[in-house]
């Protein structure tokens, strides 16, 4: 018995030590796990842009507005870090009112008159992110305690008290994207490398953008299916309700253009890989990279500027922002349009690069 | 022996004659660098004719294989070039596929598809128009016996049954050269001679096929010409019985003992009669003119030198005998003339 184990042990430990790549890889999850993770949830988060703005029809600032402006700007978080609030000052309410339901702004903040009756603070808030707005709420009520202001703060959540269930959710649609993908999308062409099959569909004259756009498609629409069932049980789950029509369809939408640009990433790997398991170590990181920076736990503004990068060119990260926008905010294609175009650049990019670096020989 | 001068030149391969469908003009492929450079195949070249069964006979590792992946543009050559058809392999490579059916060494079926699925997938990337596919499936199944098999997954296969569902996916869309690597691997007596069958019947259709093997029965009964190759090098190439004229004309007399004794070899050569001599392991094998007038002789010597003899025999000549008389080693047993040369990513082609 124990020289069978040894036996099994030393064959599998020997192509364990063979395959560098899957050792580095080995090594490299936990430790990006470290440093992606923790930066991705525990940042602390700066700059939130709000918008200040003096009570209208035009009347003169009051000096509360005009000392809470710099108050707000500087307003601490502990030394060394840097100031919690981006503030812009706006010349009218519904200026400031519009950037915020376009997700310009995170916060607006409105000083009340001098006329005003009450003397009351309005304050609204984008609440479809469920971190952000208890800072700004917080932020606003001890600049005005600062200055000994007796007013009250009226709080408006534009988008109603949305959980974090439910912000969660909307990212997970995208995460059930991409482990289909890892599954589904560009493993069967490794598949066919690893059983040598290949070699028999190599010698016909099937082109190889063929071959790439053949897996691209099946995997894209394997992947919709795994979105878009997670979509109907997040409805179930979070209680979500999807306002009109028009909605429900740009949610379809945006989903099947992040499964075409997850897919064409995530085949383009498949097309160089010759073995499942140095695919699936490197697909695996991809994942956990993509979906840390993608927003879907946390505010991408809590990340480093390095993560902030890796953002930029992350499509999930266009693929949740679209889906919030029209889900939690209830937006259009005004908003989301941005996020689809760069979702089809991104596809673009990977199809090209799937079908350049496909192999269509043997070495 | 090597091809004669070019009939194309590396640029261009319109000019491949009537006569010659396949043109190979000092093919070599070196797989590795350095310290670990292997190569499979070494300078070489010749023709294949139109409308003949080609047969490359060599040992396993012998780099038969690797000159079909060359030809089939599965692989680079390291150098030299090479037509298929009018085309060359390095610029026109789809060009080849289309008008190419391979059927390779190991098995490329998708065994989690059915025989029938196999064929239409197949049927679809080599162009064959829709009209007549599910026909020409049906047809390839009834040629293979699989025509009741034809909705089950290839797993569920035997060994020879997927080798002919194999065999046929490769003409699927009637090739005009049809590449055959170790066809009748692994199949018992009757699946072979069904394949031969199969074979015959498609070079009589005008397909000219180019087979791998190192089963000399099966060079014998089917090809036209032969090359041997051997570690990568054209040892021979000709029809069978101008390669059997290689071997001194006679009989092969073959003596088996138990140790050899250097004199008793000596001894032979110096009879008349004697063509050539050769030792390989515990057998002698001695090329005479007239064999059985020649025996009273040998026992003579053999006798005098005390060396016991365990068995005897007189035959005429095949084409193994010329292989071994060519290279001094066995087509079966690949591997004793030096370390076979591992294929692509370690795996042995042969």
């Amino acid at each position: 018995m124990i020289r069978g184990a040894v036996a099994i042990f030393k064959r599998d430990f020997k192509k364990f030590m063979s395959n560098p790549f899957v050792v580095v890889m080995t090594l490299l999850m936990p430790i990006m796990y470290l440093v992606v993770f923790g930066n991705a949830m525990g940042g602390t988060i700066s700059y939130i842009p709000i918008g200040v703005v003096q009570e209208g029809p035009p009347y003169n600032n009051t000096p509360l507005f005009l000392n809470s402006v710099p108050l707000l700007s500087h307003y601490g978080q502990p030394e060394n870090y840097p100031r919690l609030f981006d503030v812009t000052v706006y010349p009218s309410e519904s200026s400031a009112k519009t950037d915020l339901t376009l997700g310009k702004l995170e916060g607006v903040v409105v000083f009340p008159s001098e006329v005003s009756s009450d003397h009351a603070v309005r304050l609204y808030l984008d609440s479809s992110d469920s971190i952000m707005p208890p800072l700004i709420e917080s932020g606003v009520s001890s600049v005005l305690l600062q200055q000994d202001a007796q007013n009250t703060i009226l709080v408006d959540k534009i988008y109603g008290d949305i959980h974090y269930l439910t912000f969660f959710g909307v990212g997970i649609i995208m995460m059930a994207i991409f482990t289909s993908t890892m599954f589904g999308g560009g493993i069967a062409l490794i598949k066919d490398r690893e059983n040598g099959i290949h070699e028999g569909y190599l010698v016909t004259p099937v082109q190889r953008s063929s071959i790439i756009l053949g897996i691209i498609s099946s995997g894209t629409i394997r992947a919709f299916f795994a979105g878009f069932t997670i979509f109907w049980i997040d409805l179930l789950i979070t209680g979500i309700v999807i306002h009109s029509i028009q909605a429900f369809l740009l949610v379809i939408l945006v989903i099947f253009i992040a499964c075409i640009g997850v897919t064409s990433l995530v085949v383009s790997f498949a097309s160089r890989f010759s073995a499942q398991q140095e695919y699936a170590s490197t697909v695996a990181f991809i994942n956990l990279i993509l979906f840390m920076t993608s927003g879907a736990f946390y505010p991408v503004l809590g990340m480093p500027d390095w993560l902030r990068w890796i953002t930029m060119i992350n499509p999930e990260y266009y693929g949740i922002h679209a889906l919030r926008s029209i889900i939690l905010r209830n937006q259009g294609l005004d908003v989301i349009g941005i996020d689809l175009v760069a979702l089809l650049i991104f596809s673009t990019a990977m199809i090209i690069l799937g079908i350049v670096t496909y192999r269509r020989t043997l070495e | 022996m090597n091809g004669k001068p070019g009939v194309a030149t590396a640029d261009g391969c319109s000019s491949n004659g009537d006569e010659n469908i396949i043109h190979i003009d000092h093919i070599t492929k070196i797989f590795g660098e350095n310290k670990r450079k292997v190569i499979a195949v070494s300078d070489i070249s010749f023709d294949v004719r139109r409308g003949e069964i080609f047969g490359l006979l060599g040992p396993n590792g012998a780099g038969k294989s690797t000159l079909i992946r060359i030809l089939t543009t599965l692989l680079r050559a390291t150098s030299g070039t090479a037509c298929v058809g009018t085309y060359n392999i390095a610029t026109d490579p789809e060009k080849i596929r289309s008008i190419i059916g391979v059927c390779p060494q190991n098995s490329t079926l998708d065994i989690e598809l059915s025989a029938y699925d196999n064929l239409d997938f197949y049927g679809k990337l080599e162009n064959v128009p829709d009209e007549i596919l599910p026909d020409r499936i049906w047809e390839l199944l009834e040629m293979s016996e699989l025509t009741d098999r034809a909705n089950m997954r290839v797993q569920t296969f035997s060994g020879g049954m997927r080798r002919k569902l194999e065999i046929v996916r490769a003409f699927i869309h009637k090739p005009l050269i049809l590449f055959l690597d170790e066809p009748t691997i692994g199949l018992d007596p009757e699946a072979r001679r069904e394949v031969w069958q199969q074979i015959a019947k498609l070079n009589a259709a005008n397909t000219t096929i180019i087979l791998t093997t190192h089963y000399m029965d099966e060079a014998e009964k089917l090809c036209g010409r032969i090359a041997f190759v051997d570690r990568g090098k054209l040892i021979a190439l000709d029809t069978m019985e101008n390669l059997r004229k290689l071997i001194p004309a006679g009989d092969l007399i073959e003596i088996g003992v138990e140790k050899m004794d250097e004199r008793v070899v000596q001894a032979i050569r110096e009879n008349s009669l004697v063509n050539a001599v050769s030792v390989l392991e515990q057998k002698v094998t001695i090329s005479a003119t007239n064999g059985s007038r020649l025996l009273p002789a040998l026992l003579a010597i053999f006798e005098r030198f005390s060396v016991p003899i365990l068995s005897i025999s007189i035959r005429t000549p095949s084409l193994e005998d010329v292989f071994i008389y060519l290279t001094g080693k066995k087509l079966d047993s690949g591997g004793e003339g030096g370390p076979p040369a591992p294929g692509p990513r370690g795996r042995r082609p042969s």
